[in-house]
């Protein structure tokens, strides 16, 4: 399930590709879901857990990933019990937040309305107003009637 | 700081090639795009030089600043195009709005945030796409993109309310232009146009505001517009601008003014393009029968060649609400 905060909110982690370089570990990317998850954002191939093939910067390391994959890997391995700031992707990483809050909770805080129209029966909990929203829709209605960001 | 300045920046497996022209420009958009690529180039050269094998091509300096360094940086250099990637807290704060308002920098931010106290234009969002690659097959060559228009005429009838961002002589002018059975709301500011478009959901809707600062509402307001197709947007720089850009006052010179503001505006005066539009409106009309006053619409601006001249510049107007 996915739990939307917007705005600041304790426990929560800015700018996560800082917090991904300093606690990522190997076996994180080779998984098969980071392994799709890399070539649809960063359009590049994982070689091995610490080589990466992009078509743009040539043979590169995990730290230059971009800031979307790194916070998507967060979202999908981190177990501390951080909350991550999604504001740190693209719209075009937001069927992969939705994707990995199908098989687990999934909290994430938003500065900015994150664009989730690409996400089939879109749902979320909305934490600022102890809102269940069951459509993009819905969600967006709701997200614009918060004044946090 | 005056101008526009082509930028670019490179290294043997990336290009960037862009132009920065208003003291505030924002980039976001899609990850992996190349955004903090661009601003670790510009940081690397800064610091190396031509010996980190960057290359940097422009008349002004390119510098990187952070959480930790901004406001000792800020006080020591001018003239000068300063990058800040998205990891900085600092952009939110109010402390640096109040800054960067009387540097000449001007100022690349790389955030998905609104920003509500920086008052940058609509037109200076963008993001970044690839636009090919050179002939050798190993540099890709990346370009800035506008990523919203400040026209977006989206309904296909006639506007039953026009919300206007302004409360005062813009108000008044387009209350007065209205046809008699549309309602014409002021929503008293820029941060209150979103609460008033959701508070009359449903209906045609034309907003109208100063496209030189709206930049903060406008992410919002276009996802809004995505599901909402009942809503059109008319952003002209600035009620202001109209009465310039219609011809009325001194047609070339000020047609020239308009059409590279870039080149007369001191970023360090002006921290937005609308604020230089009415002072030079006020200064340009005054002890004239087209004297100009923020506060209060002068009636002659409703005579019939007047009101003509303005509405031939936005024909949007005439189209939903006339």
């Amino acid at each position: 399930m996915l739990k939307i905060v917007f705005g600041d909110i304790e426990n929560s982690i800015y700018h996560p590709p800082t917090y991904f370089d300093n606690t990522y570990k190997d076996e994180w990317i080779t998984d098969p879901r980071s392994v799709e998850m890399i070539k649809d954002i960063d359009k590049s191939d994982v070689i091995g857990s610490r080589v990466i093939d992009s078509p743009v910067l040539g043979s590169i390391s995990v730290k230059e990933l971009s800031g979307g994959v790194k916070t998507l890997l967060l979202m999908l391995f981190d177990d501390s019990g951080k909350i991550f700031n999604a504001s740190a992707c693209g719209d075009n990483c937001a069927k992969w937040i939705y994707e990995i809050s199908k098989h687990k909770d999934l909290t994430i805080a938003l500065h900015h309305i994150m664009d989730f129209s690409s996400c089939e029966d879109f749902s979320a909990y909305i934490i600022n107003t102890d809102k269940q929203v069951g459509s993009y829709k819905e969600y967006l209605d709701e997200a614009f009637r918060i004044e946090e960001r | 700081m005056k101008g526009k300045y082509h930028i670019i920046v490179q290294n043997s497996r990336v290009k960037f090639e862009f132009d920065i022209k208003r003291n505030i420009t924002i980039v976001r958009g899609d990850s992996a795009t190349g955004k903090t690529t661009l601003v670790s180039l510009i940081d690397t050269y800064d610091r190396l030089g031509a010996d980190s094998g960057v290359e940097v091509s422009c008349s002004k300096r390119c510098l990187t600043v952070n959480n930790s360094n901004w406001e000792s940086i800020l006080n020591s250099v001018s003239e000068c195009i300063v990058f800040i990637d998205e990891e900085n807290t600092i952009i939110k704060s109010d402390d640096f709005a109040r800054k960067i308002k009387d540097t000449n920098n001007y100022y690349v931010i790389i955030t998905r945030e609104n920003l509500p106290n920086l008052p940058y234009s609509v037109e200076e969002i963008y993001g970044i796409h690839t636009s090919g690659k050179y002939a050798d097959m190993r540099r890709t060559y990346n370009s800035f993109y506008q990523l919203y228009s400040v026209d977006e005429q989206r309904m296909a009838d006639k506007a039953e309310t026009v919300i206007v961002e302004d409360s005062n002589s813009g108000y008044d002018f387009f209350k007065a232009v209205a046809a008699d059975d549309i309602n014409c709301i002021s929503a008293g500011g820029k941060t209150k146009i979103k609460r008033t478009v959701m508070d009359n959901e449903g209906k045609n809707l034309l907003v109208i505001a100063d496209g030189a600062a709206f930049g903060s509402e406008m992410g919002e307001l276009y996802l809004y517009m995505q599901k909402h197709p009942e809503v059109s947007l008319y952003l002209p720089e600035s009620f202001e601008w109209l009465i310039l850009k219609s011809g009325l006052i001194d047609g070339n010179r000020i047609a020239d003014i308009l059409e590279h503001t870039e080149d007369f505006i001191e970023s360090s005066e002006y921290f937005s393009w609308e604020r230089f539009y009415t002072k030079l409106l006020i200064s340009e009309t005054e002890g004239t029968y087209l004297q100009y006053s923020k506060q209060k619409l002068n009636d002659v601006y409703l005579d019939p060649n007047e009101k003509e001249a303005i509405l031939n510049v936005a024909e949007v107007i005439k189209k939903y609400v006339g």
